[in-house]
């Protein structure tokens, strides 16, 4: 217990470094790229462009402009105004928008490992049958397939051909399990992939062919002696997997018109929304950053060989 | 790890796991709108005095209303089907205008009411375009205004010595000497009045000579706060009038408390702006009538009137919850058909029926979804499956066979397609080059085989379907005479002339006109050019900076008027950006601004854009057509020249016909 304390003291003072670094980087990206966040086809007279300046603190010399925005975040959380969506601060827009893609990911990511793992362990078992071969084919073009082509062919067959679900929006049941099946697909072909290699390479070791010799049943051996130890690169792989969910979803947000945070990442960069911009790149790095601990820690957990450090 | 701890973290693994897909799978479904439509992107703000874009015109035209608004009047034109939208009565049950056509005086219906209840009164006009033209508002549309006296003036916050003004003490509320300044312009701080008598100026900062703009700018405002204002108060009578010529004292006062012109008696103040509201471009004798004094007679100013930058706010919402917490939909007060009943971001903005509105019986439809929604095929498809009843944006992939089709409602929009030319840049300083190349593109080709639905050939600059303007014959396409211009500029064949790149913002569109225009080019004139596209930020940038050769660009009306293209193009307008200027376009612009007659207004109009044909400083490529597919069971939907659709005109076409 005190071992873990002290990983994840040690991992959150990394997280903090982490976060000033991205912070700092950032900050001089945004404001380096040409264009700023009051251009617009109508060009906006010099004197209005300096009251907006002035109220986004954008006027003051721009290492104050660095630290007082930094003090905001480091005291209050606050990440201040956001610059084109001028009524919201960026916390409600984040607040607002991330709950729909935290909800989304976790959907996608139930999906994903209840398939994936259900198919590799089939996959597995059932070596070179041509289920396994057909299993196997389809987690290639799974993985090959970017999910926005995805998309287009689910509504094709679940919106038009066979009327199940609806076209786009936010709010049922029902509408989310389009584009959580369209950003969990390519994620459960991994895993599919990768628990049919870890059950295969498990399933020739010697405590497996014990469990074999002592007449216990197929099932009891694949459940309790093969699956634990071929899922281990699967848990590893669940970092990453986050990580493209999330991010994956900025396509999948426009397709489906859904309220998640990813479209707001496109268009705070584009539209040089400093401060909304620099919320979504923070709040990223923060998730990404929990869910690799977590998935060290399941690591410990499930082997007991890991040792966190 | 030891066995308990792994059998513990299993186990709160497990829960967590369980209890964030019971998070997950919990909605708490919205009970469905009986109308919904694709509004675009998020609206970038409800307040009218900020907002900008079709998507929050779309709703403040719905939230709120003017004096005056912008309504079908007619019968359709016959042969394009436009329906002609004039200003209308709103607020104001009726107007008079003096024959001078400066005066104007509206009478607000009796009884209007804010959706609180509280009563809307000629007060509320005053305030709303004082703060609509105040400095700190950065109104973007606080020129409609500029033809009331003082308007430009304060809006600027331009003084000088004479002027009669208003100064606002350091005493917003949680203001103390010293301190930060609140953010919050409304409520004001104090205002004093009186007669500038005196500016003293610190000496001016002196600059690097290759200081930018930019920092020139930063410097120029921060020796203007250090300026010392020497003001004889005038004293201000119960009711708000101003007696100027009864002085009670003479104070100095000062932006910046550290100026060295400042001294002990140097009151700290917000700014020192021109009187605007007490100089008599506005009046309110009751609360009934509201009379605006113009400067010049602006044969357009209903239709501004009628525009919601012009709108009224509620200013008891605005000073109570401040900018922006006053458009959320726990605060806001409207003035229009709806209230806004609920906005989620990248979702939908809901509007709910406004019973305190005016003319609350007419409206028909009491829930209605604006969804912000950015996707051509996603809002086609949710049109498809019912979902949403007006797509605004249909995809242009399938334009060939949308047209089609019966739902779909298309007309002539004021609005242009064009190429700006660097006018400061080799060869395109030379008019022959500019005109050669005007002539030689062939734009027929662009309407039919890129854009497909309808846009007709623009050889002018104003597009057709002005009341009461006709454009002067535009340009000639002809490709000998073409050639000819570009022989007798020192160019014969096309050879020699500097290489040059057309600038677009990244879209398919753009591109696919841009590649059309440069193999015409190749073709018919010998004259290269490249492509470069770039993401709209840095594409800004560059045309701003006239750092291009040829740039696209489009520019929709905001009036039904033709100055609406052509002031524009003024010498170092803030919208020309191609270098160009001509000063008998500037002045044939400025003689407009101030005719009274209408009919030789568009005379004047008409020449200056003679000017600007002939000299080509922009090539004009097409006049767009507004698209829209509308569910048949909607009526009252009309195809208009600026494309605004009221929505409390919309209704079921069988009574009480709800979503299925």
């Amino acid at each position: 217990m005190i071992e873990l304390a002290k990983y994840l003291l040690r991992r959150f003072f990394w997280m903090l470094l982490t976060v000033w670094i991205v912070y700092s980087v950032s900050f001089v990206l945004m404001r380096s790229v040409p264009g700023n966040p009051f251009s617009a086809e109508r060009s906006v007279p010099p004197a209005i462009e300096r009251q907006l300046r002035a109220r986004y603190n954008l006027d003051a010399p721009i290492l104050q402009q660095y630290t007082d925005y930094l003090k905001g975040i480091v005291t209050r959380f606050d990440l201040g105004w956001s610059i084109r969506l001028e009524d919201y601060s960026v916390n409600q827009v984040l607040a607002e928008g991330f709950p729909v893609s935290a909800s989304l990911a976790i959907f996608a990511l139930v999906f994903a490992i209840g398939l994936g793992v259900t198919a590799g362990v089939i996959s597995a078992v059932y070596r070179g049958s041509t289920l396994d071969t057909s299993m196997m084919v389809t987690a290639v073009l799974g993985i090959a397939i970017p999910n926005f082509v995805l998309a287009s062919l689910a509504i094709l067959l679940f919106v038009f051909l066979i009327p199940v679900f609806p076209a786009a929006g936010w709010g049922t049941l029902r509408q989310v399990a389009l584009p959580a099946l369209c950003l969990g697909l390519p994620v459960a072909a991994y895993i599919a992939r990768l628990t049919r290699a870890g059950m295969l390479e498990v399933l020739t070791r010697d405590h497996v062919r014990t469990a074999y010799a002592k007449g216990l049943p197929k099932r009891t051996v694949i459940l309790k002696h093969v699956l634990p130890g071929a899922l281990l690169p699967v848990v590893s792989y669940l970092g990453p997997a986050t990580a493209s969910v999330l991010t994956g979803s900025l396509v999948l947000e426009k397709i489906f018109a859904l309220p998640g945070m990813g479209s707001h990442f496109i268009y705070a960069a584009t539209q040089r929304d400093y401060t909304l911009a620099m919320g979504m790149v923070l709040t990223y790095t923060v998730l990404l950053f929990v869910m690799n601990t977590l998935v060290d820690i399941a690591y410990a957990v499930i082997d007991p060989r890991v040792k966190l450090q | 790890m030891a066995v308990q701890t792994r059998r513990f973290l299993l186990m709160v693994a497990g829960v967590v796991a369980f209890a964030a897909i019971v998070w997950a799978s919990r909605f708490d479904a919205l009970p469905p709108a009986e109308m919904s439509f694709q509004n675009f992107s998020d609206p970038k703000t409800l307040d009218p005095h900020r907002a900008t874009g079709e998507p929050e015109s779309r709703l403040i035209f719905s939230l709120f209303s003017g004096l005056l608004e912008m309504l079908p009047e007619g019968a359709p034109d016959p042969d394009t089907g436009l329906q002609p939208m004039t200003p209308q009565p709103a607020l104001a049950s009726h107007f008079d205008v003096s024959d001078d056509r400066k005066r104007y005086v509206f009478h607000l219906r009796p009884g209007i009411q804010w959706s609180d209840g509280t009563p809307i009164t000629s007060a509320d006009f005053v305030w709303s375009w004082t703060r609509m033209l105040h400095p700190t508002t950065a109104c973007e549309y606080n020129f409609q205004l500029f033809s009331v006296p003082f308007a430009e003036e304060y809006a600027t916050g331009t003084v000088t010595e004479g002027d009669r003004v208003e100064v606002e003490l350091w005493d917003r509320p949680g203001e103390t000497e010293g301190n930060e300044p609140n953010p919050q312009a409304f409520p004001r701080g104090t205002i004093l009045y009186g007669t500038l008598i005196k500016i003293r100026k610190p000496p001016p900062p002196e600059l690097a000579e290759d200081a930018s703009e930019g920092e020139r700018a930063d410097a120029e405002a921060t020796w203007t706060e250090q300026w010392v204002y020497d003001i004889e108060l005038a004293r201000a009578a119960e009711d708000g009038s101003v007696n100027w010529n009864d002085v009670t004292e003479t104070r100095s006062f000062v932006v910046d408390p550290s100026s060295p012109e400042a001294d002990q008696s140097t009151t700290r103040v917000h700014g020192v702006l021109v009187a605007f509201d007490k100089l008599g471009g506005m009046e309110a004798p009751d609360p009934e009538t509201f009379i605006v004094n113009l400067k010049n007679p602006l044969p357009y100013f209903p239709s501004l009137v009628a525009y919601y930058p012009l709108y009224p706010v509620p200013r008891h919402v605005v000073e109570e919850h401040g900018m922006p917490m006053w458009t959320k939909p726990e605060n806001i007060v409207t003035s229009g058909a709806y209230q806004l009943d609920l906005r989620r971001l990248r979702d939908r903005v809901r509007l709910r029926k406004n019973p305190a509105w005016y003319n609350a019986d007419e409206v028909k439809i009491e829930l209605i979804d604006a969804m912000s929604m950015e996707g051509q095929n996603t809002a086609l498809n949710m049109y498809e499956t019912g979902q949403i009843d007006w797509v605004t944006d249909p995809p242009a992939a399938l334009m060939d066979e949308l047209r089609k089709r019966d739902d779909f409602v298309s007309a002539p929009q004021l609005t242009v397609y064009f190429y700006r030319l660097n006018t400061t840049r080799k060869p395109l300083d030379d008019r022959r080059v500019r005109r050669a190349i005007a002539m030689a593109i062939n734009r027929k080709q662009i309407v039919e085989e890129v854009m497909k639905a309808g846009q007709t050939p623009a050889l002018s600059l104003v597009p057709p379907g002005i009341a009461g303007y006709e454009s002067p014959p535009g340009l000639v396409p002809d490709l000998d005479e073409a050639r000819r211009l570009l022989e007798e500029a020192g160019y014969p064949g096309g050879r020699g002339i500097p290489k040059m790149t057309i600038l677009y913002n990244t879209s398919e569109a753009h591109r696919a006109v841009a590649e059309v225009i440069q193999q015409q080019l190749q073709n018919n004139l010998n004259v290269k050019l490249e492509l470069q596209n770039m993401e709209w930020g840095s594409f800004l940038d560059k045309v701003t900076q006239e750092d291009y050769d040829v740039a696209r660009a489009g520019w929709v009306a905001d009036y039904s008027d033709p100055n609406t293209f052509l002031d524009m193009w003024v010498t170092d307008g803030p919208q020309n950006n191609t270098g160009w200027s001509n000063k008998q376009f500037d002045g044939l612009i400025r003689d407009a601004a101030s005719e009274a007659d209408p009919v030789k207004r568009m005379a004047l109009l008409s020449q200056a854009e003679t000017i600007w044909i002939e000299d080509m400083p922009v090539i004009p490529i097409y006049f767009y057509v507004s698209l829209n597919i509308v569910s048949p069971r909607l009526e009252g939907f009309a195809p208009t020249p600026q494309d605004k659709h009221p929505i409390h005109l919309l209704r079921f076409r069988e009574a009480g016909e709800a979503r299925p």
